[in-house]
């Protein structure tokens, strides 16, 4: 067992194999207060990758409604129940113990093995709504209301220390160095399920067809020519940004996923406590409970929402969520000056450039030199 | 390192003794509770491949033959060296058999199990057995899955590979046999140009010509060089096949006493054989196993 550096619960941990950080680290932010559960990113991963046999039940990208909804059944509820309760300091130092660290002598990694029903019911809990109950009408009226839920868009987190690696035998799973994205190799792969079990977040897959285990591969077809995963480019509400995240220690103000986890600390990992270095990132959801979603998010995730409460007084963010969903290609820097936002490859070749406030025409309806009535459709 | 065997060998003895008479003399011996479709063996340390005048090409686990070979029985132990492991042993004890014609040597292998496993869906897994041989009979390699530059030769018999060879590998339709399915976009047999490379784009395993995503017939042959790095070879017509009875399984796995680039038994001579089983019903798969953790010597009878 070795001891290897974790940012995200600030200290080190006990992982199987060596720190031994990729070049870049592919990382998708996620703004939940945008996503609408429309599925397209879920649907723009399945016929782009997963349409054949074996593959029928497999979301590499699903959506699910929290705090009801999990893709398989209640995969959250089950790993955190499997580790116990565990705690944070105040100053948001891990105090508990991660599932490498939790695991019985006999297991690389603390799991819950999920069965074929589990994976059944990918939508379950959708739109369901906790919180108190509603007294009357109108609560709609009257905010915050008591009542609450939002949508959670996941892929596999191409983890720094994933789980999936490290329960592999056959050692048929690899994390790459010029990327950081986590396969496994379908040549080596004899299906032991060893990656389904440990991963916590679910997001390796048996294919009962090929007898292999599966899962996302973070698009790296598209990665490896400067474009971003499909189920980022095909979001509708351009809820998410996929590029290369820095450790804390090398973090560069003008990359667009280090400015939004490292600088201005609005994007955080999910259930970090597990102790994987997740590569996916979420700005949390402002109107959810609390307590529920520091479970999720960790402590920092209240000054979270506060400064991203905060954002339309900052206008380099402001800039930088407009460029958001407005380019294919993966941006490597971004830079706001004079209201434009800019974004650019990694060699500094410019991709894309909006203005962060969009003008306002007005006009009457009436066209008197066509002599017609236009209506505003957006 | 405590050994998760002792845990069980210990609860084992306490309900011996919940159970036995008061009074009952013989304290040394904890009589080993036989599954009823398991043949009575006593211990054996070594094990002697009986000569026989049949045709041993095709295994036959009812074949008469058997009577030539008195079933000696080995003690198993959890997989202690890697994790992931069993925490308890699921398969003690292994009954063995051995016969040869000179041309093909088989082996007859029972244990108890309660449940009949042969995999499929997801989150299940396959009972299974492996004989595993050293390629040199002289200096032999680590028991372990061998040793880097000192390969062991694996024969690996499974119930979800014997259902292949005998039904075919099942299809969606019949391992999920209420799901629906609209269609598989890379499926159009008869679409202009649509080349078999296509349709198999979406089944990576085929696609890239991995040994386990294809029809299997009932046993892999396998070399190995150490932990993580076995590898299936192109067979040398070795076969199995295993019965399910009254909670035990009886299984035949025979093969070629000479195999070229492989492991090697001749008449007379030498060797040594090693054993390892899976209970898919305890989710055992993979390094999930028990295991004869020595060589057993192997006299080939003339
Ligand atoms: S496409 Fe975007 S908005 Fe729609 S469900 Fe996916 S993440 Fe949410
Ligand atoms: S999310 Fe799961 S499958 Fe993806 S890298 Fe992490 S442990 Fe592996
Ligand atoms: S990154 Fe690609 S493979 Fe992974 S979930 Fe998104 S679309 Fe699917």
């Amino acid at each position: 067992m070795s001891t290897v550096k974790n940012w995200q619960l600030g200290r080190d941990i006990a992982y199987p194999y060596d720190e031994n950080r990729p070049k870049k680290q592919w990382a998708i932010v996620f703004d939940l207060n945008k996503c609408i559960a429309c599925q397209t990113c879920t649907l723009a991963c399945k016929t782009t990758w997963t349409s054949g046999k074996g593959q029928e039940y497999m979301f590499w990208n699903n959506v699910e409604t929290k705090p009801w909804g999990g893709y398989p059944l209640a995969w959250d509820l089950r790993v955190l129940e499997k580790l116990g309760r565990q705690d944070w300091s105040a100053n948001g130092e891990y105090l508990g113990k991660t599932l490498v660290e939790a695991a019985p002598p006999s297991e690389r990694v603390l799991h819950w093995a999920p069965e074929d029903q589990d994976w059944m019911y990918p939508n379950i809990g959708e739109d369901d709504c906790a919180g108190g109950t509603v007294d009357g009408g109108g609560h709609m009226a009257q905010l915050p209301h008591d009542k609450w839920f939002f949508y959670l868009p996941r892929t596999c987190a191409h983890c720094t220390y994933p789980a999936c690696l490290a329960a592999c035998p056959r050692k048929a799973i690899y994390k790459r160095e010029e990327d950081g994205i986590v396969l496994i190799d379908q040549t080596r792969c004899k299906g032991y399920g060893e990656c389904v079990r440990a991963c916590p977040y679910k997001k390796s897959m048996y294919n009962p067809w090929t007898r292999t285990s599966e899962k996302c591969i973070g698009c790296y077809p598209a990665v490896e020519q400067g474009v971003q995963p499909q189920c980022v480019v095909n979001c509708i509400g351009k809820i998410r940004v996929m590029g290369f995240i820095n450790p804390p220690w090398s973090a560069r103000a003008d990359n667009p996923i280090d400015y939004l986890v490292h600088q201005k600390q609005i994007a955080l990992p999910y259930y970090p406590q597990l102790g994987l270095e997740p590569n996916i990132y979420y700005i949390p959801p402002v109107h959810a409970d609390p307590a529920y979603l520091e479970q999720m998010f960790g402590p920092r995730v209240h000054e979270a929402i506060e400064r991203y409460r905060a954002l339309p007084q900052d206008p380099v963010a402001a800039g930088l969520l407009c460029l958001i969903g407005s380019t294919d290609r993966i941006l490597h820097r971004f830079k706001v000056e004079r209201g434009i936002a800019t974004g650019s490859d990694a060699d500094g070749t410019e991709l894309v450039s909006v203005p962060v406030t969009e003008s306002i025409f007005e006009r009457s309806a009436f066209d008197a030199n066509l002599g017609v009535v236009r209506n505003n459709t957006p | 390192m405590k050994s998760p065997h002792i845990y069980r060998l210990l609860g084992g003895a306490a309900l011996v003794s919940l159970l036995s008479t008061p009074g009952c003399g013989d304290k040394g011996t904890a009589p080993t509770a036989a599954a009823p479709g398991l043949p009575a063996a006593e211990p054996i340390s070594e094990l002697t491949v009986a000569r026989v005048d049949a045709d041993l090409s095709k295994p036959d686990p009812d074949a008469s033959y058997w009577r030539s070979s008195a079933p000696g029985a080995i003690t198993l132990i959890a997989q202690p060296m890697i994790a992931p492991r069993p925490a308890l042993v699921t398969t003690e004890k292994l009954i063995l058999q051995a016969v040869h014609d000179g041309k093909h040597v088989a082996f007859r292998l029972s244990w108890a199990d309660p449940e009949m496993s042969e995999a499929g869906g997801l989150g299940q897994y396959s009972d299974a057995v492996a004989l595993q041989f050293p390629f040199n009979n002289e200096k032999l390699p680590p028991v372990m899955m061998g040793g880097d530059g000192d390969p062991v030769h694996i024969f690996h018999w499974r119930a979800q590979y014997q259902h292949d060879a005998e039904h075919g590998k099942p299809d969606m339709a019949s391992l999920y046999p209420n799901a629906s399915i609209d269609m598989y976009a890379m499926e159009f047999h008869d679409a202009p140009g649509g080349s078999r490379d296509e349709r198999e784009m979406f089944n990576p395993g085929v696609a890239l010509g991995n040994p386990q995503s294809f029809h299997k017939t009932a046993v892999d042959e396998i070399v190995s060089e150490g932990f993580s790095t076995s590898a299936v070879q192109a067979g040398h017509g070795s076969d199995g096949r295993g019965v399910w009875k009254d909670g035990s399984w009886s299984v035949v796995v025979t093969r070629a006493m000479t195999i070229d680039g492989g492991s090697t038994l001749a008449a007379g001579g030498k060797s040594a054989v090693s054993f390892a089983v899976w209970q898919g019903g305890q989710a055992e798969v993979g390094s999930r196993k028990s295991l004869y953790m020595n060589w057993l010597p192997l006299t080939v009878a003339p």
